[in-house]
């Protein structure tokens, strides 16, 4: 090989290959090498090339990876590997939640439809005290009013009034209540009154 | 950003069994060379799973994690240039190792199969980033954290200016590396990054030697115009 024949650029990055593996380099060129500046020059470039790029490589990983880094991940890794095998750990909740037990779904709709009656109970009776307030309000019968007028007239002191037992005044109260639920407006709440106890039974029994 | 993984062995789980489970492809045969030291420490580790003895096995493979650490860290960061991410791709592959150490198989040097199992580790969690980098929006937390390391990082006796332009200069690198053709970038970053002789990476990516060799010309060419002439 003589010095008019220079080397390409490919061969001479298997040099740079070769003595970077440490293999040996193909005689004839290494000779050439040695005889020609330009391809020598040329080799010298490729080589400062690519190992800059390394050693710079080499330095910023380094850099970043410092020997307490590298000690750190070989504990994550050893670690890692004493918890092969073993079974994904169930973390229990503490206390009350732990022994809080699981409500069917049966018992909860259950659950819903007594709070709905209770609420529905709570309707009707609110609906009655509020009829009842109304009903006392209106003027007393004529024949009350007589009475009432003499007995304010011959005595002034204190008469007792004669009221009607608890049980009348159930009756009128719950008369009042289904007369409610008749009315067109509240038809929607007769599901729920079927659901409701009803004093007048509960008294019968 | 091309995808070598085809290139280095179809799947992670033809990558974990190695030479003797894997169906043979063409162009890959494994490195006929004397058995290295790591390898056989790794048929040790191998034989002593297969007998159930855990606790003697680990302590071995402590010893081929602290062999291995530095170089499969410096080629997870090269491909993922993300520290932390780079962190969880060599421990992945470290216990990816011991799980399946029983299909190793001394055809193959250690290195060769732990070096292909981190690589497609790697270019798992590229495709996985790009994925994510196409759906969501980057926070750029990661990077910032990564780009304050490395300022602060480096020799202390070097000048803020110097570190700076050292700075500058590895990101031109690495962009230029990352422009590199996928099957250009593996070969290159193995021989160059993780110090593998272009046997080596044949064996690793099932490339014929010769191929390694134009692969790492073209690749070594391309980064000179990219850089013009000088890194």
């Amino acid at each position: 090989m003589n010095r008019a024949h220079h080397l390409q650029d490919e061969r001479l990055f298997d040099c740079y290959l070769a003595v970077r593996t440490g293999e040996s380099l193909d005689p004839p060129v290494a000779e050439h090498l040695i005889d020609c500046d330009e391809c020598g020059e040329r080799y010298a470039e490729i080589t400062r090339f690519m190992e800059v790029l390394s050693v710079e490589a080499a330095s910023e990983a380094d850099t970043i990876f410092t020997p307490e880094r590298l000690r750190a991940q070989h504990q994550h890794i050893t670690r890692r590997i004493e918890h092969l095998g073993h079974p994904a750990r169930v973390i229990t909740f503490p206390g009350p939640a732990a022994s809080h037990q699981v409500v069917s779904p049966a018992t909860r709709s259950s659950g819903r439809w007594i709070a709905a009656a209770a609420a529905a109970a709570g309707l009707f009776i609110g609906v009655g005290l509020f009829l009842e307030r109304a009903t006392t309000r209106v003027a007393p019968a004529p024949h009350v009013r007589r009475i009432a007028r003499q007995s304010l007239l011959e005595t002034p002191a204190a008469v007792e009034i004669a009221r009607p037992d608890a049980f009348q005044i159930d009756d009128a109260f719950l008369s009042e209540l289904e007369l409610a639920g008749d009315r067109p407006r509240t038809r929607e709440l007769l599901a729920f009154d079927a659901l409701t106890p009803h004093v007048r039974e509960i008294t019968l029994r | 950003m091309s995808d070598s993984r085809g290139m280095l062995g179809l799947s992670s789980a033809d990558a974990v069994a190695g030479p003797a489970s894997s169906a043979p492809v063409r162009g890959r045969r494994p490195v006929a060379a004397p058995i290295s030291k790591d390898t056989e420490l790794a048929v040790e580790i191998r034989q002593l799973v297969d007998r159930g003895d855990m606790e003697r096995a680990r302590e071995l493979f402590g010893g081929l994690v602290e062999a291995h650490q530095r170089r499969a860290s410096r080629i997870a960061y090269q491909y993922l240039r993300d520290a932390a991410e780079a962190d969880e791709a060599v421990q992945d592959a470290f216990v990816k190792v011991f799980s399946h150490i029983s299909s190793y198989r001394e055809a193959w040097p250690f290195e060769v199969w732990f070096t292909r199992i981190l690589i497609n580790g790697c270019l798992d969690r590229r495709k996985a980033r790009a994925r994510r980098e196409r759906w969501l929006v980057p926070s750029g937390e990661t990077t910032a954290a990564d780009e304050f390391r490395a300022s602060v990082a480096g020799p202390h006796d070097q000048s803020p200016e110097a570190r700076l332009l050292g700075r500058e200069r590895r990101e031109r690198i690495a962009a230029a590396v990352d422009r590199l053709d996928g099957r250009q970038r593996t070969v290159f970053m193995l021989c160059h990054y993780g110090d593998c002789t272009p046997r080596e990476v044949s064996a690793m990516t099932g490339l014929n030697e010769s191929t390694v060799r134009v692969h790492l010309f073209r690749a070594a060419r391309k980064l000179r115009g990219l850089l013009g002439g000088k890194p």
